[in-house]
Protein backbone atom coordinates (compact mmCIF):
# COMPACT_ATOMS: atom_id res chain seq x y z
CA UNK A 1 0.00 0.00 0.00
CA UNK A 2 0.98 3.71 -0.35
CA UNK A 3 1.15 5.75 2.84
CA UNK A 4 1.47 9.46 3.08
CA UNK A 5 2.30 10.81 6.03
CA UNK A 6 0.51 14.81 6.47
CA UNK A 7 2.28 17.42 9.43
CA UNK A 8 -0.24 20.10 8.76
CA UNK A 9 1.37 23.79 8.87
CA UNK A 10 4.60 21.91 9.09
CA UNK A 11 6.59 25.42 8.37
CA UNK A 12 4.96 27.27 11.06
CA UNK A 13 5.59 24.04 13.61
CA UNK A 14 9.35 24.18 12.61
CA UNK A 15 9.76 27.74 13.13
CA UNK A 16 7.77 27.63 16.86
CA UNK A 17 10.14 25.12 17.97
CA UNK A 18 12.51 27.43 19.37
CA UNK A 19 9.67 29.12 20.94
CA UNK A 20 6.91 26.27 22.45
CA UNK A 21 5.05 28.73 24.26
CA UNK A 22 3.72 30.66 21.31
CA UNK A 23 2.05 27.28 20.00
CA UNK A 24 -0.73 27.57 22.48
CA UNK A 25 -1.20 31.57 21.81
CA UNK A 26 -2.51 32.97 18.62
CA UNK A 27 0.32 32.65 16.38
CA UNK A 28 1.07 32.56 12.05
CA UNK A 29 3.46 32.59 9.87
CA UNK A 30 4.09 35.23 8.44
CA UNK A 31 3.92 35.86 4.61
CA UNK A 32 7.30 36.01 3.31
CA UNK A 33 8.84 39.68 2.14
CA UNK A 34 8.12 40.52 -1.53
CA UNK A 35 4.84 38.25 -1.54
CA UNK A 36 1.42 38.75 -1.33
CA UNK A 37 0.68 39.86 2.31
CA UNK A 38 -1.46 36.48 2.80
CA UNK A 39 -1.16 34.65 5.98
CA UNK A 40 0.85 30.90 6.47
CA UNK A 41 -0.58 28.64 9.00
CA UNK A 42 -2.07 29.40 11.95
CA UNK A 43 -2.02 27.86 15.39
CA UNK A 44 -5.06 26.28 16.98
CA UNK A 45 -5.58 29.07 19.56
CA UNK A 46 -5.53 32.13 16.19
CA UNK A 47 -8.26 29.14 14.28
CA UNK A 48 -10.27 29.47 17.29
CA UNK A 49 -10.38 33.46 17.35
CA UNK A 50 -10.93 33.54 14.02
CA UNK A 51 -8.04 33.80 12.01
CA UNK A 52 -7.29 30.96 8.88
CA UNK A 53 -4.84 30.02 6.41
CA UNK A 54 -4.70 32.36 3.31
CA UNK A 55 -6.37 35.16 5.17
CA UNK A 56 -4.83 38.75 4.41
CA UNK A 57 -2.49 39.78 7.06
CA UNK A 58 -4.98 43.01 7.90
CA UNK A 59 -8.04 41.30 7.96
CA UNK A 60 -6.59 38.62 10.54
CA UNK A 61 -4.75 41.45 12.54
CA UNK A 62 -8.12 42.92 12.71
CA UNK A 63 -10.05 39.75 13.96
CA UNK A 64 -7.24 38.91 16.09
CA UNK A 65 -5.25 42.14 17.66
CA UNK A 66 -2.96 39.44 19.94
CA UNK A 67 -1.92 37.56 16.81
CA UNK A 68 1.92 36.60 16.94
CA UNK A 69 3.41 36.81 13.29
CA UNK A 70 6.15 34.21 13.40
CA UNK A 71 9.31 35.26 10.96
CA UNK A 72 9.54 32.20 8.28
CA UNK A 73 12.51 29.93 9.13
CA UNK A 74 12.91 27.71 5.85
CA UNK A 75 16.37 26.81 7.03
CA UNK A 76 15.12 25.35 9.92
CA UNK A 77 11.70 23.69 8.59
CA UNK A 78 14.08 22.28 5.78
CA UNK A 79 16.34 20.47 8.40
CA UNK A 80 14.08 19.01 10.59
CA UNK A 81 11.92 17.73 7.80
CA UNK A 82 15.43 16.13 6.70
CA UNK A 83 15.59 14.29 9.82
CA UNK A 84 11.95 13.52 9.74
CA UNK A 85 12.45 11.85 6.44
CA UNK A 86 15.52 10.08 7.71
CA UNK A 87 14.07 8.88 10.66
CA UNK A 88 11.74 7.17 8.47
CA UNK A 89 14.11 5.94 6.21
CA UNK A 90 16.54 4.34 9.14
CA UNK A 91 12.60 2.41 9.98
CA UNK A 92 12.90 0.70 6.46
CA UNK A 93 10.79 2.93 4.38
CA UNK A 94 11.62 4.19 1.16
CA UNK A 95 10.23 7.59 1.19
CA UNK A 96 9.30 9.75 -1.88
CA UNK A 97 8.84 13.72 -0.09
CA UNK A 98 6.26 15.81 -1.51
CA UNK A 99 7.34 18.68 0.12
CA UNK A 100 7.80 20.04 3.75
CA UNK A 101 4.77 18.10 6.17
CA UNK A 102 3.83 15.95 3.45
CA UNK A 103 5.47 12.53 2.03
CA UNK A 104 4.70 8.99 0.49
CA UNK A 105 6.06 5.70 1.19
CA UNK A 106 5.45 2.50 0.44
CA UNK A 107 4.56 -0.05 3.48
CA UNK A 108 4.85 -3.36 0.80
CA UNK A 109 8.78 -3.80 1.71
CA UNK A 110 8.39 -3.69 5.33
CA UNK A 111 4.48 -5.19 5.85
CA UNK A 112 6.10 -8.49 7.22
CA UNK A 113 9.30 -6.96 9.35
CA UNK A 114 7.08 -5.18 11.34
CA UNK A 115 3.75 -7.41 11.12
CA UNK A 116 1.61 -6.22 9.22
CA UNK A 117 0.26 -2.70 7.71
CA UNK A 118 -0.81 -1.11 10.73
CA UNK A 119 2.11 -2.07 13.09
CA UNK A 120 4.56 -0.57 10.09
CA UNK A 121 1.92 2.53 10.01
CA UNK A 122 2.33 2.45 13.59
CA UNK A 123 6.37 2.54 13.34
CA UNK A 124 6.45 5.34 10.72
CA UNK A 125 4.37 7.44 13.35
CA UNK A 126 6.67 6.85 16.19
CA UNK A 127 9.50 7.62 13.59
CA UNK A 128 8.04 10.87 13.30
CA UNK A 129 7.82 11.91 17.20
CA UNK A 130 4.36 12.44 18.60
CA UNK A 131 5.41 16.17 19.08
CA UNK A 132 4.95 16.70 15.30
CA UNK A 133 0.82 15.69 15.73
CA UNK A 134 2.07 13.74 12.23
CA UNK A 135 -1.33 11.70 10.85
CA UNK A 136 -1.09 8.53 8.21
CA UNK A 137 -3.06 7.77 5.70
CA UNK A 138 -2.88 4.62 3.61
CA UNK A 139 -4.46 3.34 0.54
CA UNK A 140 -3.67 1.34 -2.93
CA UNK A 141 -3.36 5.21 -4.81
CA UNK A 142 -1.78 8.14 -3.38
CA UNK A 143 -4.74 10.59 -3.64
CA UNK A 144 -6.76 8.69 -1.86
CA UNK A 145 -3.78 8.16 0.80
CA UNK A 146 -3.43 12.02 1.23
CA UNK A 147 -6.89 12.15 1.64
CA UNK A 148 -7.08 10.01 4.61
CA UNK A 149 -4.28 11.33 6.46
CA UNK A 150 -5.30 15.17 5.63
CA UNK A 151 -8.35 14.15 7.88
CA UNK A 152 -7.19 11.78 10.08
CA UNK A 153 -6.80 13.09 13.47
CA UNK A 154 -3.43 13.84 14.88
CA UNK A 155 -1.15 10.70 15.87
CA UNK A 156 -3.96 8.19 13.73
CA UNK A 157 -3.48 6.16 11.33
CA UNK A 158 -6.38 5.35 8.69
CA UNK A 159 -6.67 2.79 6.17
CA UNK A 160 -8.31 3.01 3.38
CA UNK A 161 -9.49 -0.01 0.46
CA UNK A 162 -9.26 0.10 -3.18
CA UNK A 163 -13.17 -1.05 -2.83
CA UNK A 164 -13.78 1.83 -0.16
CA UNK A 165 -11.50 4.54 -1.83
CA UNK A 166 -14.61 6.03 -3.62
CA UNK A 167 -17.25 6.11 -0.90
CA UNK A 168 -14.55 7.90 1.52
CA UNK A 169 -13.43 10.21 -1.32
CA UNK A 170 -16.94 11.25 -2.46
CA UNK A 171 -18.17 13.39 0.90
CA UNK A 172 -14.74 15.45 1.35
CA UNK A 173 -14.94 18.96 -0.14
CA UNK A 174 -13.16 19.93 -2.79
CA UNK A 175 -10.36 21.94 -1.05
CA UNK A 176 -8.48 18.66 -0.77
CA UNK A 177 -7.74 18.77 -4.75
CA UNK A 178 -5.18 20.48 -6.32
CA UNK A 179 -7.24 23.23 -8.18
CA UNK A 180 -7.18 27.02 -8.50
CA UNK A 181 -9.28 29.08 -6.36
CA UNK A 182 -10.99 30.11 -9.46
CA UNK A 183 -11.85 26.63 -10.25
CA UNK A 184 -12.80 26.00 -7.68
CA UNK A 185 -15.47 28.65 -6.97
CA UNK A 186 -16.38 27.82 -10.76
CA UNK A 187 -17.63 24.34 -9.26
CA UNK A 188 -19.20 25.66 -6.05
CA UNK A 189 -21.50 27.85 -8.18
CA UNK A 190 -22.35 25.30 -11.05
CA UNK A 191 -23.37 23.31 -7.20
CA UNK A 192 -20.29 20.90 -7.00
CA UNK A 193 -19.59 21.17 -3.76
CA UNK A 194 -17.87 17.90 -2.87
CA UNK A 195 -15.53 15.05 -4.59
CA UNK A 196 -18.08 12.48 -5.24
CA UNK A 197 -20.02 15.91 -6.92
CA UNK A 198 -17.02 15.96 -9.29
CA UNK A 199 -16.23 12.64 -9.80
CA UNK A 200 -19.82 11.91 -11.23
CA UNK A 201 -19.35 14.79 -13.95
CA UNK A 202 -18.91 12.97 -17.26
CA UNK A 203 -15.03 13.27 -18.45
CA UNK A 204 -15.79 15.24 -21.67
CA UNK A 205 -17.45 18.33 -20.09
CA UNK A 206 -14.83 18.75 -17.08
CA UNK A 207 -12.56 18.43 -20.11
CA UNK A 208 -14.28 21.43 -21.49
CA UNK A 209 -15.27 23.47 -18.87
CA UNK A 210 -12.35 23.63 -16.38
CA UNK A 211 -9.58 22.91 -18.76
CA UNK A 212 -6.27 20.38 -18.08
CA UNK A 213 -6.60 21.31 -14.69
CA UNK A 214 -9.91 20.21 -14.21
CA UNK A 215 -9.13 17.05 -15.78
CA UNK A 216 -6.42 16.24 -13.81
CA UNK A 217 -8.45 17.19 -10.68
CA UNK A 218 -11.76 15.09 -11.99
CA UNK A 219 -8.98 12.01 -12.39
CA UNK A 220 -7.86 12.56 -8.83
CA UNK A 221 -11.69 12.36 -7.93
CA UNK A 222 -12.15 8.95 -9.53
CA UNK A 223 -9.41 8.00 -7.15
CA UNK A 224 -5.90 8.89 -9.28
CA UNK A 225 -3.40 6.98 -10.65
CA UNK A 226 -1.46 4.25 -9.02
CA UNK A 227 1.81 5.31 -9.59
CA UNK A 228 4.19 4.01 -7.44
CA UNK A 229 6.01 5.67 -4.90
CA UNK A 230 9.93 6.42 -6.08
CA UNK A 231 12.02 6.18 -3.03
CA UNK A 232 14.56 9.68 -2.87
CA UNK A 233 18.50 9.28 -3.82
CA UNK A 234 20.41 10.26 -0.10
CA UNK A 235 21.20 13.64 -0.26
CA UNK A 236 24.81 14.22 -0.04
CA UNK A 237 25.23 15.99 2.37
CA UNK A 238 28.26 18.03 1.85
CA UNK A 239 28.04 21.45 4.04
CA UNK A 240 30.55 24.34 4.18
CA UNK A 241 29.34 27.03 6.86
CA UNK A 242 31.00 30.23 7.62
CA UNK A 243 29.67 32.79 10.99
CA UNK A 244 30.74 36.02 10.72
CA UNK A 245 31.65 38.00 14.03
CA UNK A 246 28.65 40.49 13.23
CA UNK A 247 25.36 40.64 11.08
CA UNK A 248 26.79 41.24 7.51
CA UNK A 249 24.23 43.05 5.33
CA UNK A 250 26.80 44.53 2.77
CA UNK A 251 25.96 42.32 -0.62
CA UNK A 252 30.13 42.31 -1.51
CA UNK A 253 30.68 41.04 1.87
CA UNK A 254 28.33 38.05 1.16
CA UNK A 255 29.50 37.43 -2.39
CA UNK A 256 33.09 37.28 -1.21
CA UNK A 257 32.18 35.06 1.50
CA UNK A 258 30.35 33.03 -0.61
CA UNK A 259 33.26 32.53 -2.98
CA UNK A 260 35.43 31.49 -0.17
CA UNK A 261 32.55 28.99 0.40
CA UNK A 262 32.15 27.54 -2.52
CA UNK A 263 36.17 27.24 -2.68
CA UNK A 264 36.23 24.85 0.57
CA UNK A 265 33.03 22.95 -0.73
CA UNK A 266 34.36 22.43 -3.79
CA UNK A 267 37.44 20.72 -2.42
CA UNK A 268 35.75 18.83 -0.06
CA UNK A 269 37.22 15.15 -0.76
CA UNK A 270 33.82 13.80 -0.14
CA UNK A 271 32.89 15.48 -3.26
CA UNK A 272 35.30 12.41 -5.07
CA UNK A 273 35.24 14.16 -8.40
CA UNK A 274 31.37 14.22 -8.68
CA UNK A 275 29.47 17.46 -10.39
CA UNK A 276 27.02 19.13 -8.73
CA UNK A 277 23.50 18.82 -9.75
CA UNK A 278 21.77 20.82 -7.28
CA UNK A 279 22.84 23.34 -4.66
CA UNK A 280 21.54 25.22 -2.23
CA UNK A 281 22.36 28.47 0.10
CA UNK A 282 20.88 29.11 3.34
CA UNK A 283 21.63 31.62 5.94
CA UNK A 284 20.74 32.44 9.60
CA UNK A 285 19.27 36.43 9.73
CA UNK A 286 19.81 38.50 12.55
CA UNK A 287 16.59 38.88 14.76
CA UNK A 288 16.18 34.70 14.96
CA UNK A 289 14.89 33.97 11.32
CA UNK A 290 16.55 32.22 8.45
CA UNK A 291 16.44 32.25 4.28
CA UNK A 292 17.35 29.76 2.03
CA UNK A 293 17.19 29.44 -1.73
CA UNK A 294 18.12 25.92 -3.72
CA UNK A 295 19.72 25.67 -7.54
CA UNK A 296 19.11 23.00 -9.94
CA UNK A 297 22.16 22.86 -12.76
CA UNK A 298 20.15 21.46 -15.99
CA UNK A 299 24.09 20.81 -16.78
CA UNK A 300 25.91 19.65 -14.07
CA UNK A 301 29.10 21.13 -13.19
CA UNK A 302 31.97 21.70 -10.78
CA UNK A 303 32.83 25.28 -12.46
CA UNK A 304 33.58 27.56 -9.68
CA UNK A 305 32.15 30.20 -11.98
CA UNK A 306 29.28 28.38 -13.48
CA UNK A 307 28.00 28.00 -9.48
CA UNK A 308 28.79 30.94 -8.44
CA UNK A 309 26.74 32.49 -11.35
CA UNK A 310 24.07 30.68 -10.45
CA UNK A 311 23.86 31.28 -6.95
CA UNK A 312 25.42 34.25 -6.13
CA UNK A 313 22.50 36.70 -7.40
CA UNK A 314 20.36 35.24 -5.19
CA UNK A 315 22.52 36.72 -2.28
CA UNK A 316 20.72 40.05 -3.35
CA UNK A 317 17.36 38.84 -2.16
CA UNK A 318 18.21 38.52 1.40
CA UNK A 319 16.02 40.29 3.58
CA UNK A 320 17.87 40.78 6.18
CA UNK A 321 22.06 40.76 7.75
CA UNK A 322 23.42 37.94 8.05
CA UNK A 323 24.70 36.07 11.15
CA UNK A 324 25.94 32.69 9.33
CA UNK A 325 25.80 31.14 5.38
CA UNK A 326 25.94 27.65 4.93
CA UNK A 327 26.81 26.40 1.06
CA UNK A 328 25.09 22.66 0.60
CA UNK A 329 25.44 20.33 -2.11
CA UNK A 330 22.56 18.60 -1.95
CA UNK A 331 22.56 16.24 -5.36
CA UNK A 332 26.03 15.06 -6.82
CA UNK A 333 26.24 13.24 -9.73
CA UNK A 334 28.89 10.99 -11.14
CA UNK A 335 31.60 11.86 -12.66
CA UNK A 336 31.27 12.53 -16.63
CA UNK A 337 34.07 12.87 -19.24
CA UNK A 338 35.04 16.50 -19.89
CA UNK A 339 37.27 17.87 -22.75
CA UNK A 340 40.76 18.74 -21.40
CA UNK A 341 42.03 22.23 -22.58
CA UNK A 342 45.42 21.62 -25.13
CA UNK A 343 47.19 24.49 -23.12
CA UNK A 344 46.25 25.42 -19.37
CA UNK A 345 45.50 28.47 -18.47
CA UNK A 346 47.79 31.09 -17.47
CA UNK A 347 48.79 31.12 -13.82
CA UNK A 348 47.66 27.31 -13.04
CA UNK A 349 51.18 25.56 -12.48
CA UNK A 350 51.72 28.22 -9.68
CA UNK A 351 48.29 27.97 -8.25
CA UNK A 352 48.56 24.19 -8.15
CA UNK A 353 51.96 24.88 -6.60
CA UNK A 354 50.54 27.20 -3.82
CA UNK A 355 48.32 24.67 -3.14
CA UNK A 356 50.28 21.93 -2.65
CA UNK A 357 52.27 23.98 -0.33
CA UNK A 358 49.34 24.99 1.39
CA UNK A 359 48.21 21.68 1.90
CA UNK A 360 51.64 20.73 3.78
CA UNK A 361 51.45 23.62 5.95
CA UNK A 362 48.21 22.51 7.22
CA UNK A 363 49.44 18.66 7.35
CA UNK A 364 52.14 19.93 9.68
CA UNK A 365 50.09 22.50 11.72
CA UNK A 366 46.83 20.83 11.77
CA UNK A 367 43.13 22.11 10.82
CA UNK A 368 42.39 26.07 10.51
CA UNK A 369 45.59 26.89 10.34
CA UNK A 370 45.80 28.04 6.62
CA UNK A 371 43.23 31.17 6.19
CA UNK A 372 42.79 33.73 3.45
CA UNK A 373 41.89 37.17 4.28
CA UNK A 374 38.80 37.90 2.67
CA UNK A 375 38.19 41.85 1.89
CA UNK A 376 34.50 42.96 3.09
CA UNK A 377 34.54 46.68 3.77
CA UNK A 378 37.68 48.04 3.10
CA UNK A 379 35.88 51.68 3.15
CA UNK A 380 35.70 51.19 6.69
CA UNK A 381 36.61 53.66 9.56
CA UNK A 382 36.93 50.83 12.02
CA UNK A 383 40.27 48.90 10.87
CA UNK A 384 38.74 45.45 11.78
CA UNK A 385 36.20 45.86 10.50
CA UNK A 386 37.86 46.00 6.66
CA UNK A 387 38.91 42.25 6.58
CA UNK A 388 38.03 38.60 7.57
CA UNK A 389 40.17 35.80 8.01
CA UNK A 390 38.56 32.80 6.91
CA UNK A 391 39.89 29.55 7.51
CA UNK A 392 40.59 27.07 4.13
CA UNK A 393 40.97 23.70 5.13
CA UNK A 394 40.86 22.25 1.65
CA UNK B 1 26.55 8.39 -2.29
CA UNK B 2 28.11 9.73 0.32
CA UNK B 3 28.28 7.85 4.09
CA UNK B 4 27.89 9.52 7.07
CA UNK B 5 31.41 9.42 8.57
CA UNK B 6 29.41 10.54 12.09
CA UNK B 7 32.02 13.12 12.56
CA UNK B 8 30.90 16.49 12.93
CA UNK B 9 32.87 19.04 11.28
CA UNK B 10 34.54 21.66 13.87
CA UNK B 11 32.46 25.34 13.49
CA UNK B 12 34.26 27.56 11.01
CA UNK B 13 33.93 30.82 11.94
CA UNK B 14 35.63 33.84 9.81
CA UNK B 15 38.20 35.86 12.46
CA UNK B 16 38.88 39.83 12.08
CA UNK B 17 42.31 41.25 10.69
CA UNK B 18 44.18 43.76 12.73
CA UNK B 19 41.99 43.33 15.84
CA UNK B 20 43.09 45.33 18.84
CA UNK B 21 45.04 44.54 21.73
CA UNK B 22 44.98 46.19 24.76
CA UNK B 23 47.97 48.70 25.57
CA UNK B 24 49.93 50.14 28.60
CA UNK B 25 49.08 54.05 28.52
CA UNK B 26 49.84 56.86 30.65
CA UNK B 27 48.02 59.64 29.20
CA UNK B 28 48.84 63.15 29.86
CA UNK B 29 46.23 65.78 31.50
CA UNK B 30 44.21 66.36 28.11
CA UNK B 31 44.19 62.90 26.89
CA UNK B 32 47.27 62.55 24.78
CA UNK B 33 49.64 59.37 25.39
CA UNK B 34 52.72 59.61 27.39
CA UNK B 35 53.46 56.43 27.56
CA UNK B 36 53.12 53.50 25.79
CA UNK B 37 53.97 50.08 27.09
CA UNK B 38 56.48 51.35 29.13
CA UNK B 39 58.50 53.18 26.72
CA UNK B 40 58.17 57.15 26.19
CA UNK B 41 56.37 58.90 23.61
CA UNK B 42 58.96 61.25 21.73
CA UNK B 43 56.22 62.38 19.13
CA UNK B 44 52.37 62.44 18.75
CA UNK B 45 52.24 62.56 14.74
CA UNK B 46 48.68 62.66 14.43
CA UNK B 47 45.33 62.16 16.19
CA UNK B 48 41.78 61.69 15.01
CA UNK B 49 38.02 60.46 16.33
CA UNK B 50 36.44 57.48 15.04
CA UNK B 51 32.58 57.67 15.78
CA UNK B 52 30.27 54.75 14.37
CA UNK B 53 27.57 53.14 14.81
CA UNK B 54 26.03 55.28 17.16
CA UNK B 55 22.96 54.21 16.25
CA UNK B 56 23.41 50.73 17.57
CA UNK B 57 23.40 48.42 20.72
CA UNK B 58 27.42 48.57 20.46
CA UNK B 59 28.69 51.84 19.51
CA UNK B 60 32.43 52.85 18.49
CA UNK B 61 33.68 55.77 19.99
CA UNK B 62 37.63 56.13 19.67
CA UNK B 63 40.25 58.76 19.85
CA UNK B 64 43.45 57.78 17.97
CA UNK B 65 47.01 58.70 18.16
CA UNK B 66 49.69 57.67 15.81
CA UNK B 67 52.70 58.27 17.64
CA UNK B 68 56.68 57.66 17.71
CA UNK B 69 58.23 56.02 20.81
CA UNK B 70 62.07 57.04 22.37
CA UNK B 71 62.94 53.72 20.36
CA UNK B 72 61.73 54.90 17.19
CA UNK B 73 59.29 52.97 16.62
CA UNK B 74 56.07 54.29 15.16
CA UNK B 75 52.99 52.58 16.29
CA UNK B 76 48.92 53.48 16.39
CA UNK B 77 47.02 53.54 19.84
CA UNK B 78 43.40 54.26 20.82
CA UNK B 79 41.62 55.24 24.08
CA UNK B 80 38.34 53.51 23.66
CA UNK B 81 35.35 55.88 25.34
CA UNK B 82 32.91 53.20 25.57
CA UNK B 83 34.91 51.23 27.58
CA UNK B 84 37.55 53.72 28.54
CA UNK B 85 40.18 51.54 28.06
CA UNK B 86 43.29 52.07 25.89
CA UNK B 87 44.38 49.52 22.59
CA UNK B 88 47.25 49.65 20.05
CA UNK B 89 45.65 48.68 16.28
CA UNK B 90 47.64 48.06 13.22
CA UNK B 91 46.26 48.79 9.63
CA UNK B 92 44.44 51.99 11.19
Amino acid sequence: MIACLSIPGFELRASLRARPRLALEPAALAPLEGTEPLLGPVTAAAEAAGVKPGMRLGEALAMCPSLTLVEPDPETAEREWEAIVRRLEDSGFSVEPAGPGCAYFETRGVERLYGGLEQALKRALEAVGSSWDPRVGAAERRFAALAAATVARPGQLLVVSDEQSPTFLAPHPLTLLPLETGRRQELQDLGVRTIGGLAALPDASVAERLGADGRRAHGLARGGSKRRVRGRRQPAEIVEFLTFPEAVGNELTLRRAFGALLDQVLARPERGGRFIRKIALSARLVGGGSWRRTATLRDPTAEHARLKAALAPKLAELPAPVLELRLELVDLTESRGMQLELVRPEGAVIRSHLREGLKQVRASTGSGSVCSVVEVSPWSRIPESRALLVPRDE
Amino acid sequence: MVSDTGIPRPARSAGRVNEPRSALVEPEFDGTPRIVNRQAVALVREEWHVVERWWTEEPVRRRYFEVVLESGQNTVVFRDEERGAWFTQRGA
